[in-house]
């Protein structure tokens, strides 16, 4: 009976010790967060404060720890912007290649040398007659740059004639996911208009397309809409003032001051506009 | 690159004796694959707004001539500068210009076509955007053959 409990005591005080080292364990993990910044039940309304009176005080203050996912793309390129690609040939030469300031379409594909979906790609090329892509659409290729590709391998694939680029700077501007990757791009407007991956030619050439009487469509639609060539600030604001006035909305119109969705969208799909009272012009 | 412009510069592939030097060829529009030094099978494709330019490098035998004394690459040309006869293939409504100059211990020479001789004065100022972000470096010292060593 006193071995039991001798044995139940070692036990207990071994139990004890184990507890008290993960508390201290736990500690100096929250201990190590708090140090980064990472406070627990922190308002982060108050961090400027706390990071300001600390700084004041000389104690090290919580501090930030950003995070960041690749590099940041520069403020003059959006997502549909087609900047200049420039890189080397695989002979060597030096290339720069601009999709945008012409009257043409440019279709990029970007292809690599190694990849099983690309050959069908790359075989397709050395009949640019069957192509089918509708004039006036010039094709780049584009693969990595040279420090990805082996050059000997990409020139043995390239048709003669046909302009290839190797960049790898112009896969990261064009945020191109893998291979095959294709981006279309109006060289009047300067934008990209259509972007995106398929397994044969002729599906591309019909995106393409598509892609073309979209575009001119939509050029001709807007050539009275002054916001669609990307209109910004007060430009963009009489532009929409004078849509409203010719739609009938002068200012003031209630129906610009919704106060509930069924205002918007009312449930019998009747007129959304509240009835309107003639306002009189001032002359 | 200035925006709208477009570029390369290359060696042509050498004959008999002949040494390549490099060519640098910009241009407004696309560039076909196979292009003249001058120009040849380019400047028949130029719209109005178009800008040709091309910079041609001469051997090492014409440095310190005469024509080349200019130093430099001009950096700013004026619209007076663009004549409709300076141009190697007299195309109806173009103009150029030509320089010869030495810069960075290379001669060369750069010649520009004006898509439009009447819209110079609007076609100038991008060419001079084009000449103001050109950087030319001293030629690379050739390579000792292998196996050499200074003693």
């Amino acid at each position: 009976m006193i071995a039991l409990a001798i044995v139940l005591s070692i036990v207990v005080l071994l139990l004890s010790v184990l507890v008290a080292g993960l508390l201290r364990s736990h500690a100096d993990i929250l201990k190590a967060l708090h140090d980064l910044g990472a406070g627990v039940g922190e308002p982060a309304g108050s961090d400027t404060h706390d990071q300001s009176s600390a700084r004041a005080s000389g104690n090290r203050g919580p501090v930030s720890v950003p995070l960041t996912m690749g590099p940041p793309l520069p403020g003059e390129r959006s997502s549909a912007s087609a900047p200049t690609i420039a890189g080397v040939t695989p002979s060597g030469d030096a290339l720069a290649v601009a999709p945008s300031g012409s009257d043409q379409l440019t279709l990029l594909a970007f292809l690599s040398s190694g990849c099983a979906s690309c050959a069908g790609f790359w075989k397709a090329f050395h009949r640019p007659d069957e192509l089918g892509l509708p004039p006036h659409t010039r094709l780049v290729v584009v693969t990595k740059g040279p420090e990805m590709e082996i050059p000997g391998e990409v020139s043995a694939q390239a048709p003669p004639g046909l302009p290839v680029v190797m960049s790898t700077e112009a896969w990261g501007d064009y945020e191109v996911p893998g291979s095959p990757f294709f981006v279309l791009v109006d060289g009047n407007s300067g934008r990209r208009i259509g972007e995106g991956v398929a397994n044969q030619f002729s599906q591309v050439a019909e995106l393409v397309r598509r892609a073309q009487v979209d575009a001119r469509e939509f050029a001709e639609g807007s050539r009275s809409q002054p916001h669609a060539e990307g209109l910004d600030g007060p430009e963009r604001e009489l532009a929409n003032d004078r849509e409203l006035t010719a739609a009938g909305i002068l200012p003031g119109d209630p129906s610009l001051y919704p106060s509930s969705l069924a205002d918007v969208c009312p449930p019998d799909g009747g007129d959304p506009r509240p009835k309107r009272t003639p306002i009189e012009m001032a002359n | 690159m200035p925006g709208g412009f477009e570029g390369r510069i290359f060696m042509r592939s050498s004959t008999g004796d002949e040494a390549p030097f490099p060519v640098a060829q910009f241009a407004t529009f696309a560039l076909p694959e196979e292009v003249g030094d001058f120009g040849g099978g380019a400047v028949t494709l130029m719209g109005a707004d178009d800008i040709f330019t091309t910079l041609f490098e001469y051997g090492p035998e014409s440095l310190g001539t005469r024509l080349f004394a200019r130093q430099g690459i001009p950096r700013s040309l004026s619209p007076d500068n663009f004549l409709p006869y300076v141009l190697r293939r007299g195309l109806g409504g173009q103009s150029g210009t030509q320089w010869f100059f030495t810069e960075a211990g290379r001669p060369f020479t750069l010649y520009v076509v004006l898509g439009s001789h009447a819209r110079r004065s609007s076609l100038v100022p991008r060419v001079n955007g084009l000449l103001s972000n050109l950087a030319i470096s001293p030629s690379p010292q050739p390579s000792l053959p292998s196996g050499a060593r200074w003693n």
